[in-house]
């Protein structure tokens, strides 16, 4: 049984409107959903109490397990598993395991990161997520509040709200 | 506050550690180990090439970083301008401190580059290869040629040009094209004459060895030491209650380009280093071979300085903003550049000099040569505040808030 959601949701011409807006909403107590906007926005995060994201600490994690896994792996095969000397180096030659430490860093990291961002965003093959407007996506910055179960009052309200703070557009949708 | 003052305490706070530097360099005159001291005089010498290239390098770089800020549009830089065009004027010094170097060359004075000796040279079908680059005559001419381009031709002009921006009414855009194309121009011709010096400076103290990873890791080395004085003056002028509008936002651009350049001098010394071990050929080992089996605190405190603690230092959002740790780390990464600087000079001028004499196999430890003794130090610190000296002064030349570049309030409102 999929669960649905009322959205209620106004589009703001321009990022400043937005801002002075998602202001307004917090002094009035609203209780906003979500906001989209085309670009990241300078200065929303800590509007919407969003904390710091602790993506790059899984970074830095996914990193060091590469560096290991390189490292390591080249020493083992190079002093026990299959030694071979190279232009009369020692068996164990870290300067040369280095570059390669680091490309796995760096490939460790980079995948690591990504497959973290889309499991938590809960993105991947085959997820459908419904857009609210086609144009957040280009040129209009959105504020989205979620109505289920709210009383016509309580909707009139927020449409009250968007009236003030000069949404151009308002709108209803299911999702 | 726009205006900085330089008070007298601060005067008298520097004039002593200048003194403190010439004492030093005075001992260094006279309590020196290294072979022929008496003729040479190597510690003495090595030591005012050390600091005069050390210290001139940051005018050049600061120069550069003007240039490059304003040829690409960057606005963010427009609030610390002023202290970057204080370093830049500094080349002037530089100008003074290398051409003490060329005529010590004249007057064979010292012997830093063996390359001077014509007796030397005459046996050696290396050095006379070389020798259409590196002679005396050479030397003399870029140095003070380039030199007095860079400081006569482009430091002074802009900043001449950014003091007048001042004054005029309004955001003047005329002015501030005319210090684009000095900047525009002044890029290539940095990038080619700063490589020249390198090598006649520090490079061709072992003559029969180069590398051509050698210009780029120096100027890297002279850029994070730039970056790295740019913060430690700032939090300085924070203290004293200007640069108001300097907020946290400029100090953690500055120390994450000081992470990120930090890190890609350690791509260049580790390309220098690796390449030249992995091939083994005898005339490029020699160099690395010598600094790290002889000189092992100069080889690995190098890096644990430049590259491993402030790497992990400065990894965090969190210590880019917070002035202790992001002057701490600066501190550290100056002295770290200088320590570099130290590494490329000294163990060089001791082979020379013991190889000169036909020894062979391990070279003498040399007090002053092996790691940084006091006197060193003192003399480091004699040079910084002739630094900070003319720096401060330059400073109480021109308002602190260039009100009137196009891009302050782009600077003011910057977000990092």
């Amino acid at each position: 049984m999929k669960e649905y959601q009322e959205v209620l949701y106004g589009l703001y011409d321009d990022e400043t409107d937005l801002m002075d807006a998602v202001k307004v909403a917090n002094a009035d107590h609203l209780d906003i959903m979500d906001v989209y906007s085309p670009f990241p926005v300078h200065g929303l995060d800590p509007l919407l109490g969003l904390s710091e994201s602790r993506l790059h600490i899984a970074g830095f994690v996914y990193g060091a397990l590469g560096t290991l896994t390189a490292f390591l792996f080249m020493t083992w095969v190079f002093t026990r598993d299959w030694p071979i000397i190279f232009g009369g180096k020692p068996y164990f030659s870290a300067p040369a395991f280095i570059p390669i430490s680091f490309e796995l860093t760096v490939l460790f990291a980079s995948i690591g990161m990504v497959v973290t961002f889309y499991t938590v965003c809960g993105l991947g093959p085959g997820v459908n997520n419904p857009v609210l407007d086609d144009r957040i996506t280009d040129d209009k910055f959105c504020i989205a509040f979620e109505t289920n179960g709210y009383s016509n009052e309580e909707i009139s309200k927020l449409k009250g709200f968007f009236s003030t703070t000069g949404a151009s557009e308002v709108n209803t949708k299911t999702i | 506050m726009n205006q900085f003052t330089f008070e007298g305490r601060e005067k008298s706070v520097l004039i002593g550690g200048m003194v403190l530097g010439v004492v030093c360099l005075a001992l260094s005159f006279f309590m020196d180990a290294s072979p022929h001291s008496g003729e040479y005089h190597s510690r003495f010498w090595t030591n005012f090439l050390h600091n005069a290239v050390f210290f001139t390098g940051i005018a050049f770089v600061s120069l550069f970083a003007i240039c490059a800020a304003i040829t690409a549009y960057a606005g963010w830089y427009a609030v610390i301008k002023r202290i970057w065009e204080a370093y830049s004027m500094f080349l002037v010094v530089g100008l003074v401190m290398m051409g003490i170097i060329v005529a010590g060359l004249w007057g064979h004075m010292h012997h830093i580059y063996h390359w001077a000796d014509a007796e030397a040279v005459a046996a050696d079908p290396v050095l006379l290869g070389k020798s259409g680059f590196l002679n005396k005559t050479s030397y003399t001419i870029m140095t003070l040629g380039f030199l007095s381009v860079w400081y006569f031709l482009f430091a002074r002009p802009i900043r001449k040009m950014s003091i007048m921006e001042d004054k005029a009414g309004t955001a003047d855009y005329a002015i501030h094209r005319k210090i684009k194309i000095y900047a525009a121009t002044f890029m290539p011709i940095a990038a080619f004459s700063s490589c020249a010096v390198i090598w006649l400076w520090t490079m061709s103290i072992e003559p029969h060895w180069y590398s051509t990873m050698y210009a780029w890791y120096t100027t890297a080395s002279w850029l994070v030491s730039a970056l790295a004085l740019t913060l430690l003056t700032i939090i300085y002028l924070k203290s004293r209650g200007f640069l108001e509008d300097v907020t946290e936002e400029h100090v953690h651009d500055l120390g994450k380009l000081l992470f990120a350049f930090s890190v890609f001098w350690t791509y260049l010394w580790f390309s220098q280093f690796m390449l030249i071990w992995y091939a083994n050929v005898g005339e490029e080992t020699t160099y690395f071979k010598t600094r790290r089996d002889e000189y092992p605190v100069l080889f690995y405190g190098n890096l644990i300085m430049n590259f491993g603690l402030p790497f992990f230092i400065l990894m965090r959002n969190s210590t880019k903003r917070k002035f202790g740790t992001v002057g701490f780390a600066a501190l550290l990464v100056l002295f770290g550049h200088w320590w570099d600087f130290f590494y490329m000079i000294k163990p060089g001028v001791i082979k020379e000099l013991s190889h000169a004499d036909g020894a062979h196999g391990l070279l003498p430890s040399v007090a002053g040569f092996d790691y940084p003794h006091l006197i060193e130090l003192g003399i480091f610190i004699g040079f910084l505040s002739l630094f900070f000296y003319f720096v401060f002064n330059q400073l109480t030349k021109a308002s602190l808030r260039p009100e009137r570049d196009p891009y302050y309030a782009e600077s003011i409102h910057h977000h990092s």
